[in-house]
């Protein structure tokens, strides 16, 4: 989706970065086993994050298997195995969410912008296809969600309204996982409010790009920036701090429901995610501006 | 019963000090009060009841004292007597945000008071809306500013929003420890220039 879900590599264990990392290349192997080789270059922080919270809610049996990258058969690499479907589900959620993607821009951009996005459809419906047959569910949330996104920025909706969207598809996604009843209930508030700190966070690292292209955003109406095309620097820090404070009340909720799970296995790595990576990936984008846009196929050891 | 050991986190050869503070931190993780807004409210008493008894069944082996636990909550929105909402309030009590939030909606602009947007500020506090609930209590605020009850919602509301309960806080040093050395330096030589202004000194060769 947008790779904003990760850990801050400074504050694992190296024990848990290796797991983490060994993780994430089983779910690359797991895209190119169901889904085929381009397939894995739809691989992100956010699907690992989904699988790994799969592993750790039930218990499952993980075996670590030294093997050779996927992409690049000159490296080694470590794979940490599971029975059962959490990985197989993560890659179908991976191929799902960007067969989505790719159908957006082709409506929202030009001709020859969206050329890239129109070549890549067919084999990606192809693929998304397969997913959604294995995983109705799956489908059927994901494309409820672009079709609400697509209908709340069409009316010009407030930040609340566009973040429903991503929000409620997380908050349904995470539910579907939880054993008990009331379980559900945490999984689902989690989701929503992890879902609305993603879109939150896209919409806030688009803002200054989305003003120069005259694009929907909706922290522009909110912010009172309607009309401008760039932002002076102490205009760019009020809207940065602004932006930092709407995060900010949203991960209070989301910490207040991740308290109330109980996880196994990754629980450490996930606590890590939710309480230091994303407030990191915050002071990167706002703070520090390191606006390397995700044009690249992220690897493990890109982590800060 | 499961293990009360196992629901405090802490091995069973660990010291009365250690099970205590294991205790505390959990009672602050889970404590009802910052769930009062909650639809996970339910959840929260729950764990707070199986840390509450696994505590008392350890002190109880112990015997090592007693131990009272935190009870009650607070909920923002409660009864309140002049008010013109007692179905709504009483609604998003019982956590029925939908129906609470159609009976708010159908009330004509016109009859929109104070209450209507603070209560209002609370059906989309719940759902997860904050931004707009933060918008809805600054206007009750506005409209009726002595009232504790609004400024209270809207204190809570902003104050979450300074990443001091989540996210990231801009002002506060995250990757070195609070105070680093620059900051021992500066604040003796304040300490030094406070002294002399009263006539001591705290560092003599400056």
């Amino acid at each position: 989706m947008f790779g904003y879900v990760r850990p801050f590599k400074s504050e694992l264990l190296v024990r848990q970065y290796d797991q983490y990392k060994a993780a994430y290349c089983q779910l690359c192997r797991a895209l190119w086993k169901h889904y085929g080789r381009l397939s894995t270059f739809t691989l992100s922080y956010d699907c690992t994050f989904y699988a790994l919270l799969m592993l750790s809610l039930r218990e499952s049996k993980l075996s670590l298997r030294r093997g050779r990258c996927v992409m690049n058969p000159l490296k080694r690499c470590d794979f940490l195995e599971s029975d059962g479907e959490a990985y197989h589900k993560a890659a179908a959620l991976s191929v799902l969410l960007t067969y989505h993607k790719l159908r957006d821009d082709l409506a929202d951009d030009g001709f020859w912008k969206s050329l890239g996005s129109r070549l890549l459809l067919p084999l990606a419906s192809r693929k998304a296809k397969r997913a959604a047959e294995e995983y109705p569910f799956l489908a059927q949330e994901a494309r409820k969600a672009m079709e609400g996104q697509r209908e709340a920025e069409a009316a010009g909706g407030g930040v609340d309204a566009c973040a429903e969207p991503t929000a409620a598809l997380l908050g349904a996604l995470f539910k579907e996982l939880a054993c008990r009843e009331l379980e559900g209930a945490a999984l689902e508030r989690f989701g929503y409010f992890l879902g609305r700190w993603v879109y939150l966070m896209d919409a806030a690292d688009d803002l200054a790009e989305d003003l120069k292209n005259h694009a929907f955003n909706p922290f522009i109406s909110r912010l009172g920036l309607e009309g401008k095309e760039t932002l002076s620097p102490q205009e760019r820090k009020a809207a940065d701090e602004a932006c930092n404070q709407a995060l900010n009340a949203t991960a209070a909720q989301m910490v207040l429901a991740f308290n109330l799970l109980d996880l196994q296995g990754f629980g450490p790595i996930l606590e890590n995610v939710v309480l230091k990576g994303l407030p990191e990936i915050q002071r990167e984008i706002l703070f520090l501006h390191v606006r390397e846009k995700r044009r690249k196929r992220p690897e493990p050891q890109d982590l800060r | 019963m499961t293990d009360p050991y196992k629901v405090l986190g802490v091995s069973p050869s660990a010291t009365d000090e250690e099970v205590k503070d294991a205790y505390r931190a959990l009672a602050k993780k889970y404590h009802p009060d910052q769930y009062a807004d909650s639809p996970l409210k339910d959840l929260a008493d729950e764990k707070m009841k199986e840390i509450n008894e696994a505590y008392d069944t350890i002190t109880a082996q112990r015997k090592a004292g007693g131990n009272r636990g935190y009870t009650g909550a607070y909920n923002n929105v409660g009864r309140s007597g002049s008010s013109g909402f007692n179905d709504v309030r009483s609604l998003i009590m019982s956590g029925r945000i939908a129906d609470a939030e159609q009976i708010l909606n159908g009330v004509p602009p016109e009859r929109r008071n104070a209450e209507w947007y603070f209560l209002k500020g609370s059906v989309l506090y719940r759902r997860g809306w904050l931004e707009e609930a933060k918008d809805h209590f600054s206007r009750a605020c506005q409209m009726d500013p002595g009232n504790p009850e609004y400024s209270a919602a809207l204190n809570q509301a902003m104050n979450q929003g300074s990443g001091f309960y989540g996210g990231y806080r801009p002002n506060a040093n995250m990757n070195a420890g609070s105070c680093n050395s620059c900051d021992v330096c500066s604040s003796l030589i304040c300490a030094d220039c406070c002294c002399e202004c009263m006539g001591g000194d705290l560092i003599p060769c400056c």
